[in-house]
């Protein structure tokens, strides 16, 4: 039986440890009894002591596994002037302390143990851990707090009166001392505290205020190294946030399933090694049991512990980081071996830095969010307004024809756009193209392409090269943000009766006519822009009907849906055209029809993507083409309309 | 431990403790030690520094034993006071006679 003493400082204290049997635990209790009773501790609270003890280190021997018995019981009395704390260390699967405490009904033999403790003394906490448990129990002592089993007068007084009054003098300075040696530790973790929260009224890094702030805490409490690990956002892992060495740092911890939980586990949930599970390591067995788990790793032959990276034997405690009843992630701080383990008002200031941090983490994630959120709205901001900046205030003019366009954005900003140039007295080129992606980026690849249409127009001959030639100018920058553009452009003569279209994997062109069959799809299949880094497009060419006309748009009108999640769909979209389009009519009138026809169909529903439309229609015979304000367009792209 | 029997009254003494240590043996030997003509059970507790859950348990048996051998009283002496306070938050003062002489 090992047993050893310290009565340095304003306190004493005094452990043993014992071999895991009822004898040897008595007489290990007695040897403590004895040393708390040379130490000036009154019959009047031995009794009480020496219970609470017998009956934790009987709970040790009995409840010990197979393990267990070969392991040594470990009891601790440490005497401050105020209080008595008793430990008593066990290496049984643990149990789970019961929230109340009843008195043990007549009828029963046994079980009275754990009553007789929490009744007898003030404070008890039982720490459990994944090697070991330590039961902690408290009592505060003093005139006002006498012992429940005490014996109502205290024993009867030295006979020196002299000699009494020496003795309590020398207990009022004991107490004064402990308390100013209490009020200065506080202190000292309340200005840490605060100058950490002043830092981090400055910064935003929260790594390291974290490390600032452990590293005041490793030297409040003496101990040589700390983890901390957080569960990130929408995550369900516990990884290494920061830590006193790089070299602490392991992988990340998975969260067992019922880790999230607010309420308490039901007694025995958590005794892994009772349902056969592996022993979790130390920072699990913390975040189950919600409350600080004992470690020591030199007792821990589970090399998976990860908290061996701090030494094969190094000691300490896990507090888990809670947030109410959120939990925030684990801090591990631990001493070497040779030193003492942590006391329980050491403890109870790790509790509170990590209930400090836990706070702030917090509420920093909530300010990011915060900022995170005003930015995307900022950003959908700009991106609409990048946006209507891409739709033509006004269309070219056209004799005889009349070009009608609509673009609506949804909340969530596409990149849907449409134009159309006027390229000679006859000719006009219409696009419509659909950048995949949202937001900036999108608006930002809309505006480059709608530029570089407008200024390759000038030199390209045919719609299936204007097609190639954006693709190559384009493919760099959209490959690397994984993004695409779909298109369809169409080049018409109205003097020639011709249109010439060619796809980049956009929806098909409607062709307008008058007649028994009014609308035909022409299908343009080709690879949407930005996939491969050379495509050669093909163009169909098709006769203009007489009245004719032509129906572009995006796929945001056959995708959008209703109240009841139905699509509107590329049948319904054709058997509208059929029905209203009666050539020769306005564009502009089809448009608002049509727009209508839309905001009809969704009814309530949300507008999923951006929808855009381009109507080109024949109202009177072709003349001239003229721009928006009425004036003669010249020749943009001679080569082009020669070409048509 | 002593143990007197007067063929009506069994009379315990000189109990040091009562303990997970010896509480069991404590239950043998009184259980061992009882007369089929028994009327009271006297377990003097005057010498005894230290009673614990387990010794609580073992005065229980006793009790439970005596009172199936018919109507048998158990009458506990003189406890010290902390044993004495023992009882009472336990509530086992309810069950046994506890005298003081």
């Amino acid at each position: 039986m090992g047993e050893s003493a310290n009565r340095e400082g304003l306190g004493a204290s005094s452990r043993v440890a014992f071999p895991c049997n009822l004898a040897d635990a008595r007489s290990g209790v007695r040897s403590l009894r004895e040393f708390l009773s040379g130490v000036g501790v009154g019959e009047d609270e031995l009794f009480a002591y020496e219970l609470c003890l017998v009956e934790a280190c009987n709970n040790a021997v009995q409840n010990a596994d197979a393990a267990g018995q070969n392991q040594p019981v470990l009891a601790e009395v440490s005497c401050q002037p105020d209080r008595v704390e008793l430990r008593v260390t066990d290496h049984t699967p643990g149990f789970t302390w019961p929230d109340r405490l009843e008195v043990p009904s007549l009828e029963r033999e046994r079980g009275r143990g754990l009553f007789i403790i929490r009744s007898m003394m003030d404070e008890v906490a039982y720490e459990r851990g994944s090697a070991e448990n330590t039961l902690i129990m408290r009592k505060g002592r003093g005139p006002r707090d006498p012992a429940p089993v005490a014996a109502p007068s205290r024993p009867s007084p030295p006979p020196d009166a002299l000699d009494d009054v020496r003795a309590q003098l020398a207990d009022c300075r004991r107490a004064i001392n402990g308390m100013a040696r209490e009020l200065c530790f506080r202190s000292e973790s309340l200005s840490a505290i605060f100058r950490c929260a002043a830092e981090l009224g400055r910064t935003s890094d929260l790594a390291a205020f974290a490390r600032r702030l452990l590293d005041d805490l490793l030297h409040l409490t003496s101990a040589d190294w700390f983890v901390l690990r957080l569960i990130p956002p929408q995550e369900s892992q516990l990884v290494v946030f920061a830590a006193s060495n790089p070299a602490l740092g392991s992988a990340s911890l998975a969260l067992p399933v019922s880790a999230g939980r607010t309420t308490p586990a039901p007694p025995g949930a958590e005794a892994a090694s009772e349902t056969g599970l592996p022993v979790p390591c130390a920072e699990l067995a913390a975040v189950m049991a919600r409350n600080a788990v004992r470690f020591d790793t030199g007792s821990s032959p589970d090399s998976n512990e990860p908290l061996r990276s701090a030494g094969a034997s190094s000691r300490g405690l896990v507090q888990p980081v809670l947030f109410g009843d959120t939990l925030v992630g684990t801090l591990a701080i631990g001493r070497g071996a040779t030193e003492e383990v942590f006391s329980g008002l050491e403890a109870e200031v790790i509790r509170t830095f990590s209930e400090f941090l836990a706070i702030q983490i917090v509420n920093l994630r909530q300010r990011e969010e915060q900022v995170h959120n005003r930015l995307v709205t900022h950003e959908l901001e700009i991106a609409h307004s990048i946006q209507r900046s891409l739709i033509p205030a006004s269309l070219p003019r056209i004799s005889g024809f009349d070009l009608a366009g609509s673009w609506e954005s949804a909340r969530q900003v596409g990149g849907d756009f449409y134009d159309a140039i006027a390229l000679s007295e006859h000719t006009v080129l219409l696009v419509v193209g659909d950048v995949m992606g949202k937001g900036v980026p999108a608006a930002m690849f809309a505006t480059i392409m709608r530029g570089l249409v407008r200024a390759l127009s000038n030199h390209c001959h045919q719609p299936a090269e204007l097609l190639g030639r954006i693709n190559q100018v384009l493919y760099r920058d959209l490959s690397a943000v994984n993004m695409f553009i779909t298109a369809q452009l169409v080049f018409v003569d109205h003097r020639r009766r011709r249109v010439v279209t060619a796809g980049a994997g956009h929806c098909p062109l409607t062709l307008i006519s008058k007649g028994a069959e009014p609308i035909a799809s022409l299908t343009t299949a080709g690879t949407p822009l930005g996939v491969l880094p050379d495509v050669r497009y093909r163009q169909t060419t098709a006769t203009l009907g007489r009245p004719g006309g032509v129906f572009l748009h995006t796929d945001g009108l056959i995708e959008a849906r209703n109240a009841a999640g139905e699509f509107y769909g590329h049948d319904r979209l054709m058997k509208w055209l059929r029905d209203h389009c009666r050539l020769p009519c306005p564009a502009e009138h089809l448009r608002n029809q049509l727009a209508a026809e839309l905001h009809r169909f969704r009814g309530d529903a949300p507008m999923a993507d951006d929808q855009a439309f381009l109507i080109l229609t024949e109202t009177q015979p072709a003349k001239r083409i003229r721009n928006g304000s009425g004036t003669r367009v010249g020749l943009r792209s001679p080569a082009l309309a020669a070409s048509l | 431990m002593k143990i007197q029997n007067d063929g009506q009254k069994l009379c315990v003494s000189e109990i040091p403790e009562l303990s997970a240590v010896n509480s069991d043996q404590f239950r043998d030997d009184v259980q061992a030690a009882m007369p089929s003509s028994l009327n009271v059970i006297e377990i003097d507790l005057s010498q005894t520094r230290f009673v614990d859950s387990c010794g609580l348990g073992a005065l229980f048996a006793l009790y439970k034993s005596a009172g199936h051998n018919g109507a048998v009283a158990l009458r506990l002496l003189n406890p010290t006071p902390p044993i004495q306070q023992l009882f009472e938050l336990t509530q086992m003062h309810q069950l046994f006679e506890i005298v003081r002489r």
